[in-house]
């Protein structure tokens, strides 16, 4: 009978492809055993998203530095409160000392942070929050309102903003719910109206997380705004298809180009002009800083860290130094 | 005609007769339909937006057009033979990535290899992502034939592990290396929307258009997807033309996988996200039947375009995104609607 | 009809697992002979064609075709070695031309580099249906008309001209006149007759026992796996064919034509 086989195959076909699509690890820290072994799970967004890797990386670095034991769990690809709350449910079930989330809507995932604080787990956030943060221990972000207002600076400053001027811009973003491209693009929208009254953000598209489209949309801008003085990539992805379509259409230096995200192919296009400027995150160290204040509590019994701490976005530019560059860039293992 | 009679003769009344002639000439006339939606929507989208009515603009829908029908000529020979292919995103992902994982770490080019320097290692990169895809067409043409698994779930399965290993490889972000954009850009701006990237398109579209309608191979997809029985009782390896197919629809995904590369400058994980939904669309719109068996290439060509015609020019006049997808829905019910009534209208 | 016996089956057997489906069938054709084959649902008469047509090997006993012994590993081997078979409905893909399902399989090739790459000759193609169609009694209009436009008596005279005009010793009609009216019936048996005039062994399966007993030479009467009644359509009356069929009454012993 051929069935046996053929169900055996099936199986492992599918468990192939479940074992290629799952990135997660769990990573056994720290060369000797502490005093009493502390172990910290770590549930972020995407997988897939160089954000999460540069993250990663920073909490691996401290997990070593304090000897403790990092549970380092998330979908891999989806960013989304369906596929992370039986993450969340499975990592619990392994009794951690703490919980470091990265919850992917602060609605759905407050149940679990209720339930992981009812059996005694310590819990933090990062980058996201939970909507009641009375029983988290820390809440570390980094401040994307803050980080649209240094991207209106620095196109600003690109398409060379004088008083009384007229200038055209317009957002790349990538979906219209994606919680950091709301305040972002509020931080954007508030400083130009701010400071840049002659700036007019003519249009806005979403490149769904495809940096062939975000190039899509930046190709039909040019073709409708022919005097069209900037672009604000509001990502990762939409700054790769911007660049892209610009460097396609030989508009590199005409347009100005701000970008987020410090993925390392997008870094050294600062250097080459593509980019006036990018706007990065500091992933690893939020998630140093969380690990570091868990254990300290968990230690001591009290923490230094504020209930919730802002880590400002920085600006790179040209005139930043090869070792910020380097710093900042989301590099993974 | 009376039982007397040696002859059969399968000769109608008049009345069938013409009734059958016009089921004849509405099929043949699906891309002259699909002709006139295009220009209807090209002259709606004018006169919303004059600028649209451009060479920039042709250049601009020509360009998305490149890479979407390559897989929707992928989908449209897997699709008249009966199946589906569902990895054709996902490989466009996973081609690139590993193309440009190639060219960065073995070839040791980066960004900043331009221009006709890069040909080489495009060259490299463009067999590695043919190469990949082709792989992962034999890997669906392996679970379909020997495990026998449905092609949704056998080409959902290869679609997950695709997008899961283009992560692996590129952790999640662009890998960049060498690019001569130039072969992205249209040869001469003023008048001329090809560029040499999109020249390479046509001719392979075309060439796999002669051998879908003119071919023995394109003449085993139909029967296969008309009546695999039947093509099994004429004596046609079923298993193998299959195959040919899966394989074809790797390949041509692994070709939109560097095309893709060329437009971005780098392989990315996600320059696929979906696209085997866009594949799909243009394939149904272009009067393809998800039953297998009905369909001609041109209408599919056309439909990719519309497809794209849409989307610049919603972009163009500036209305919500969202709309393209009611617009798109809109097209597809229209196009499915069509084909069954010219069905109903071909049987007597 | 000639004395020459053209393909048959020595105590064919065959079991699916523990099923006995088939039990020592023995079976001669003589060129330009029509046999018919009749029996009820489940009395064996698919499996006796499967194993005929190369579908399906049999457990044991052996076929021979001009006096040859074969063991067909596939339908496509017999289909080489000259028996055509058409089975019930399903044997033409619906979407295709006329001409591309009478081809189908054997496709004429262009001439010179063309053909080498592949390309089809598709008006020489249209053109061969027309007058292969023809010289087995079958007109049709228009060859290049796919096969769905045409109404079911059209289709089984398209899948019959077609099994007939590539037979080139034996073929094999599983219930050819299913779902036909009176006169597109009549047409069929025509067809028949003709593929006879042409020399070949007819093999008939059907239910409608009148037009078994209209064109065939021959009955073998099937029953519970085996074949219980062998003898010249003369002999047979509708009743005695039915008693036979149903078991009803006593059957003779197997005669041998």
């Amino acid at each position: 009978m051929k069935t046996p086989f053929r169900t055996v195959a099936v199986v492992g076909a599918l468990a192939a492809a479940s074992i290629a699509i799952t990135g997660c690890t769990t990573t056994e820290t720290g060369g000797e055993p502490a005093v009493e072994e502390i172990s910290i799970a770590f549930v972020m967004g995407a997988e897939s998203d160089p954000f999460f890797q540069a993250m990663k990386v920073g909490a691996e670095e401290e997990a070593a530095a304090q000897g403790v034991e990092l549970i380092w769990q998330g979908d891999p690809a989806n960013y989304s409160a369906e596929t992370q709350i039986p993450i969340v449910d499975a990592v619990l079930a392994q009794q951690p000392d703490a919980l470091v989330l990265i919850p992917t809507d602060p609605v759905a995932l407050q149940a679990s942070v209720d339930k992981a604080v009812a059996a005694g787990i310590v819990v933090a956030n990062v980058d996201t929050r939970v909507d009641d943060l009375s029983n988290v221990l820390t809440f570390i972000t980094g401040d994307n309102t803050d980080g649209g207002a240094k991207a209106a600076d620095a196109l600003a400053a690109k398409i060379g903003y004088e008083e009384g001027g007229s200038y055209e811009v317009v957002v790349g973003l990538t979906s219209p719910t994606a919680t950091t491209n709301v305040g972002r693009l509020d931080g954007f929208t508030a400083q130009i109206e701010a400071e840049y009254p002659g700036i007019a953000i003519v249009d806005v598209a979403y490149s769904e997380s495809n940096p062939e489209k975000a190039a899509t949309n930046v190709n039909n801008w040019l073709t409708k705004y022919p005097g069209l003085d900037g672009i604000f990539a509001i990502d990762g992805t939409n700054a790769s298809g911007a660049a892209a379509a610009l460097e396609a259409k030989g508009l590199v230096g005409t347009v100005g180009l701000v970008g987020y995200d410090a993925y390392p192919d997008n870094v050294a296009k600062i250097e080459s002009g593509i980019f006036t400027a990018l706007i990065a995150q500091d992933p690893a160290e939020e998630a140093r800083l969380a690990i570091r204040t868990i254990v300290e509590f968990i230690r001591t019994g009290a923490t230094s860290t504020p209930a919730e701490v802002v880590i400002p976005n920085v600006t790179l530019d040209a005139n930043t130094s090869a070792a910020d560059l380097a710093k900042y860039t989301y590099v993974a293992n | 005609m009376t039982d007397s009679s040696q002859a059969i003769s399968v000769t109608p009344s008049p009345a069938a007769e013409a009734r059958k002639a016009r089921a004849f000439d509405a099929l043949t006339s699906q891309s002259s339909l699909l002709l006139g939606v295009l220009v209807i929507l090209i002259i709606v989208f004018t006169i919303l937006e004059p600028k649209f009515f451009s060479v920039a603009t042709a250049s601009n829908i020509l360009t998305d057009w490149g890479s979407i029908v390559l897989i929707a000529v992928g989908q449209a020979f897997v699709i008249i033979s009966g199946g589906i292919d569902l990895s054709v995103g996902a490989v466009i992902g996973l081609s690139g990535v590993v193309a440009a994982w190639t060219m960065a770490n073995v070839l040791g080019l980066d960004q900043t290899v331009k221009g006709q320097d890069a040909w080489g290692g495009l060259l490299v990169g463009a067999a590695v992502s043919v190469g990949v895809g082709l792989l992962v067409g034999l890997i669906n043409a392996f679970l379909i034939n020997v495990l026998k698994i449905v092609p949704f779930i056998a080409t959902l399965s290869t679609m997950g592990a695709a997008l899961g290993l283009s992560v692996v490889i590129s952790q999640g972000a662009p890998i960049g290396s060498a690019n001569d954009f130039a072969l992205i850009s249209s040869f001469s701006p003023q008048w001329n929307p090809l560029s040499p990237a999109l020249v390479v398109v046509i001719v392979v579209v075309t060439v796999l258009g002669l051998y879908l309608h003119k071919a023995r191979v394109g003449l085993y997809t139909y029967a296969i997807g008309s009546n695999a029985f039947a093509a099994r009782a004429a004596g046609i390896n079923v298993a193998r033309h299959l195959t040919w197919v899966y394989a074809l629809s790797g390949a041509l995904a692994g070709l939109a996988g560097i095309y893709v590369y060329i437009r971005l400058g780098a392989g990315s994980p996600s320059s696929g996200t979906g696209r085997e939904l866009d594949a799909i669309a243009a394939v149904v719109i272009g009067g393809v039947s998800l039953m297998g068996g009905i369909g001609r290439l041109p209408g599919v060509v056309i439909g990719a375009l519309i497809l794209f015609t849409v989307q610049s020019g919603l972009i163009m006049i500036g209305v919500e995104p969202d709309w393209k997808k009611v617009v798109v829905a809109v097209l597809i019910a229209a196009a499915v609607a069509a084909q069954v009534l010219r069905k109903s209208d071909g049987r007597s | 009809m000639t004395n020459t016996v053209i393909y048959e089956a020595h105590d064919v057997s065959k079991s699916y697992g523990s099923v006995k489906a088939l039990t020592g069938a023995s079976l001669r054709l003589h060129a330009g002979e029509v046999v018919g084959l009749v029996g009820d649902n489940g009395a064996g008469k698919s499996t006796l064609v499967k194993v005929l047509s190369g579908a399906h090997q049999p457990t044991s006993g052996r076929l021979e075709l001009d006096g040859v012994e074969h063991v067909w590993g596939s339908p496509r081997e017999a289909l080489e070695a000259g028996i055509e078979t058409l089975y019930q409905d399903s044997s033409l893909a619906p979407h295709l031309t006329v001409s591309q399902n009478l081809f189908l399989g054997r496709e004429v090739m262009s001439p010179g580099i063309l053909g080498k790459l592949g390309f089809l000759a598709r008006r020489r193609m249209e053109k061969e249906a027309h007058d292969d169609l023809e010289r087995v009694g079958i007109a049709v209009p228009a060859s290049s008309r796919p096969v769905s436009a045409l109404s079911g008596g059209q289709r089984q005279a398209v899948a019959i001209g077609r099994a007939v005009s590539w037979a080139r010793k034996v073929i094999i009609l599983d219930e050819p006149t299913n779902h036909l009216g009176a006169r597109q019936a009549g047409e069929v048996l025509n067809v028949i007759r003709a593929a006879k005039a042409k020399g070949l062994g007819v093999i008939f399966i059907s239910h409608t026992l009148p037009h078994v007993l209209e064109v065939t030479d021959r009955i073998v009467v099937l029953r519970l796996g085996r074949i219980v009644r062998d003898a010249p359509t003369s002999e047979f009356t509708p009743d005695s064919l039915i008693a036979a069929i149903t078991g009803s009454a006593d059957s003779e012993p197997t005669t041998d034509a």
